[in-house]
């Protein structure tokens, strides 16, 4: 879409509330309301866009930015009034239990979050790949005249693709809410490693992203055991503007993509 | 001259208020009202006139805080020499934030500032030897003009008056100054502005770092005044929108917005705002009155 929505990290932080209500007051497991999840957040995305997204996807980028980031406050501090802005958990029955793979000694949630989360990244790579909206969304995304002229209808497509991005956020949040605490800004934390990941990526390049998100989280892990956990965040973000600094496009984008301002 | 009355009213309303406002809570807004409306004219300077929208402004208002703050506690100076380090600190982190300018684009940069203020929030809550850590640093009282300590809020008025003033006239010479209109060029076509001979890249950097050092300035007033410098609101993502929301509230680019933060709205209302404003009336305020 071209379009960089800085609300996405409030979505997570909405399908965690998600989860997190769904535990306290319907005693769901997180992995059930994913079911209900999914489609929930589809139809917010797809609202989202028809309220907010549809009149300014072809204005400017300053316009696009400011009002992700205006959608951005409205959630936070809707989450801050409904809800409060204290640390919420969700405490499932098997909290602390572990799973052991070949000597590795892994979280069960972390796990089944780690599982699920190769399943929907691989199946999404599929659905652009392979499947024909798939092909659609990239052919809006690559020109969006041509794809008009071919009698695409691009409109369609953009709240198709704002909705799938709105769903994947949220069933992030979702699996993340048995591991990290819930509250109203919870987003960024998240959302800042999600946005280097995909620069560093290159935009709109899934498998860059994909790469790019393995390298973070190698630089994190192997920051924490040699100088210290306390500055872990530090080193993937100084490596981010290094990047940005050398190769703006990313590591695997195509050059000068970055200067169009895609 | 009439574009510019407005603004002396306001200014000379602001300094002659103190005198005849006895109510120390009045007189405290009126101070932060003054630190938030030129730090927001501060962002104005590279988000309104150079068009480089930043999220990351808090980095350069968190330096200066700091730098005042440091100035005391650690070597016993006066904190005016925290605005004058603060200010060349921060006009340096604006240079290689005007340096990514030069390199990337719409939300490619945006991204960016906020990744340079996030590596100065974790700097500073990290580095507890030097800054104390996340608990942030009580700034020292110590009475007298030399070293801001300064119980009378009638002199802090007229202290943040003057920078309030200074900024204004920036924004004031940015709308008049060939240079100004040199940078409104690149603003608008940024490609049309290089083929035309404007040195468009020396531009960006200068107003950034410029926009930068008045941050920190107003930085370093706001710690003294405040008395308490804690790393995680100083260098927040929710502060640098601040900045960004007064200065687009009140209009990108001209230099009258200086005041709009006035609107005390609630954030959601904020959020809402800014949806509808950049929507509807994406000149701010300001514009939208001028259009009428």
């Amino acid at each position: 879409m071209r379009v960089v929505n800085f609300a996405h990290g409030e979505f997570l932080m909405l399908g965690m509330y998600a989860a997190f209500w769904a535990f306290t007051l319907l005693h769901a497991d997180p992995y059930l309301t994913l079911v209900v999840a999914l489609p929930l957040f589809f139809a917010v995305g797809w609202g989202s866009y028809a309220l907010i997204m549809r009149p300014i996807v072809h204005t400017s980028h300053n316009v696009q930015v400011f009002t992700t980031v205006g959608l951005s406050i409205v959630l936070q501090n809707l989450a801050l009034v409904l809800w409060s802005g204290d640390a919420r958990f969700v405490r499932t029955s098997y909290y602390g239990s572990v799973i052991s793979i070949g000597g590795a000694v892994l979280n069960l949630a972390q796990a089944v979050a780690f599982a699920l989360a190769v399943a929907a990244t691989a199946a999404l790579f599929a659905f652009m790949r392979w499947s024909y909206t798939g092909k659609l969304m990239r052919a809006t995304a690559q020109d969006r005249s041509a794809a008009a002229l071919m009698g695409i209808d691009t409109g369609r497509i953009y709240a198709l693709t704002w909705a799938v991005g709105i769903t994947c956020a949220a069933a992030a949040g979702v699996l993340l809410a048995p591991i990290y605490a819930v509250y109203p800004t919870v987003g960024l934390q998240f959302v800042l490693i999600a946005y280097i990941a995909v620069v560093l990526g290159g935009l709109g390049d899934m498998a860059g992203a994909l790469i790019a998100a393995l390298i973070v989280a190698a630089v994190e892990v192997i920051g924490s055991y040699t100088v210290g956990t306390a500055w872990k965040e530090l080193l993937y973000l100084l490596l981010f503007i290094a990047i940005l600094v050398v190769r703006p496009a990313g590591l695997f984008g195509e050059r000068g993509s970055e200067t169009l301002g895609v | 001259m009439r574009t510019y009355g407005g603004a002396l009213a306001f200014f000379a309303a602001a300094g002659l208020a103190p005198l005849l406002v006895g109510d120390a809570f009045l007189r405290d807004s009126l101070v932060l009202i003054l630190i938030w409306g030129s730090a927001a004219g501060a962002w104005n300077i590279a988000g309104g006139y150079a068009g480089q929208i930043s999220l990351g402004h808090s980095a350069f208002f968190g330096l200066g805080a700091y730098a005042a703050a440091l100035c005391g506690v650690r070597w016993n100076i006066s904190p005016w020499w925290g605005l004058l380090i603060g200010g060349a600190l921060a006009s340096a982190a604006g240079m290689v934030i005007g340096f990514l300018s030069n390199r990337l684009r719409g939300p490619y940069f945006v991204i960016a500032t906020i990744a340079v203020s996030q590596v100065l929030l974790l700097g500073a809550s990290r580095w507890r030897g030097f800054t104390a850590g996340s608990e942030g640093i009580p700034v020292p009282f110590r009475p007298g003009f030399w070293s801001l300590g300064i119980a009378d809020k009638r002199i802090w008025v007229w202290i943040v008056l003057a920078l309030a003033l200074v900024v204004y006239l920036a924004q004031v010479y940015l709308e008049r100054s060939r240079r100004g209109l040199q940078l409104a060029a690149v603003r608008e076509d940024e490609d049309a502005a290089l083929s035309l001979g404007v040195a468009a890249r020396r531009l960006k950097v200068v107003a950034i770092a410029v926009s930068a050092a008045f941050s920190a300035v107003c930085g370093a007033l706001w710690a003294q005044y405040v008395g308490f410098v804690d790393p995680l609101y100083v260098f927040s993502v929710d502060l640098s929108l601040r900045f960004a929301l007064a200065a687009i509230i009140g209009g990108l680019g001209t230099a009258l917005g200086l005041g709009s933060h006035l609107i005390g709205l609630y954030l959601i209302l904020y959020g809402i705002a800014l949806i509808v404003m950049v929507r509807y009336a994406p000149q701010g305020l300001v514009g939208w009155l001028r259009g009428r």
